[in-house]
């Protein structure tokens, strides 16, 4: 097995890295890729609580990185899914208990056992970013439609490229009715100002916060707008790059699902 | 839909096109904000291409990046003291 390394990274804190991983991780197993989905956030852990699986933890990747344990015994095996594995970070140490050699080596260990593995990237591009870049192939850059968040994804984009890591985009939390009042900058605004290839857009969901809640992945819900979406980009990532992108809210107007109902059009 | 029919007609802008202004703007001084050490190796190579052609006070060479409101510019400044005589290709 020859496994790739995708890094999950923003720039900004709070704009849905942590969600992105576990859902496209979640839908990647879903498709019966073993996948491994690793907290980089050394320090300020997150990813196993999205995931359900905070009382499962006995190993880190600070632990595998000093040689305490296996790669193998880091890894947690996720509830509900069959192919999916968490590699926690470590809560009581700092972004510097781990270096980008580290990393390297460790990821060479994670290519022979896994299909796909997503690197949840802390904010911020400190040493925590290192990290999380050292070993990857390509990169999601998760923004929001939101000034703040698409200058601080143009300053990630630029050191991807700058280390050969071909970055996409992924835009979160779209809020449909505010971009048709021309309160929020729309997708096609987005891509002109940060002109890299884009993956995916998720609409704004409620379903993000219950999922959370209760630590199941959001893919599993089938009325998730956002869990589909992810389920999408996932398809994109896995074999699927032409797989149309979908824009929140181009919903179908009244007459035109009237009439797809009884058979005229699409 | 009715709405952007609307703020065009009336060519009211919209609160996301200042946005996208003041991000392109930002973009660009982002992107320019080059380190000193930066700056040092590019005029070093810049005056070594200048020095094939040309005899330069390198002493008094200035590089400077300027910024206007709409307009970036990157200026190098250097006195001319001579040609160099060329050799003719082979």
């Amino acid at each position: 097995m020859e496994g790739k390394i995708i890094v999950i990274s923003s720039g900004k804190g709070g704009v849905g890295k942590t969600t992105a991983t576990a859902s496209i991780g979640a839908a990647l197993a879903m498709d019966g890729k073993k996948v491994a989905v690793v907290d980089m956030d050394i320090g300020l852990r997150n990813l196993d609580v999205v995931l359900g699986l905070e009382n499962r933890i006995v190993f880190n990747i600070v632990d595998v990185a000093r040689g305490k344990c296996k790669l193998q015994q880091a890894a947690i095996k996720a509830r509900r899914l069959e192919n999916l594995f968490l590699i926690p970070a470590s809560q009581s140490d700092n972004k510097d208990a781990l270096t980008p050699d580290d990393m390297i080596r460790i990821s060479k260990e994670l290519r022979k056992s896994f299909d796909f593995i997503l690197m949840d990237c802390p904010a911020g591009i400190e040493r925590g970013f290192e990290n999380a870049v050292a070993a990857a192939e390509e990169a999601l850059v998760i923004c929001t439609p939101e000034v703040s968040s698409i200058r601080d994804a143009d300053r990630v984009i630029g050191l991807l490229f700058s280390k050969q890591i071909p970055p996409k985009l992924v835009i979160n939390r779209i809020i449909p009715s505010m971009v048709e009042r021309g309160d929020m900058l729309s997708y096609q605004d987005v891509v002109d100002v940060l002109s890299i290839d884009l993956v995916g857009l998720v609409e704004v969901d409620d379903n993000v916060v219950v999922a959370t809640n209760s630590g199941t992945p959001l893919v599993l819900q089938k009325d998730s707008k956002a869990g589909q979406a992810f389920k999408r980009i996932a398809m994109r990532l896995n074999g699927q790059p032409d797989l149309p992108i979908e824009v929140p809210g181009a919903t179908k107007s009244f007459w035109k699902r009237i009439g797809s109902k009884i058979g005229f059009g699409k | 839909m009715l709405n952007s029919l609307i703020n065009k007609l009336f060519n009211k802008t919209t609160s996301k096109d200042t946005a996208k202004k003041r991000l392109q703007f930002a973009l660009v001084y982002d992107r320019l904000e080059v380190s000193d050490d930066i700056l040092k190796d590019m005029q070093k190579e810049i005056v070594d291409v200048i020095s094939r052609y040309f005899v330069i006070d390198q002493e008094q060479l200035k590089l400077d990046i300027t910024r206007d409101d709409d307009l970036s510019a990157l200026m190098f400044n250097t006195p001319i003291i001579s040609a160099k005589p060329r050799q003719r290709m082979a």
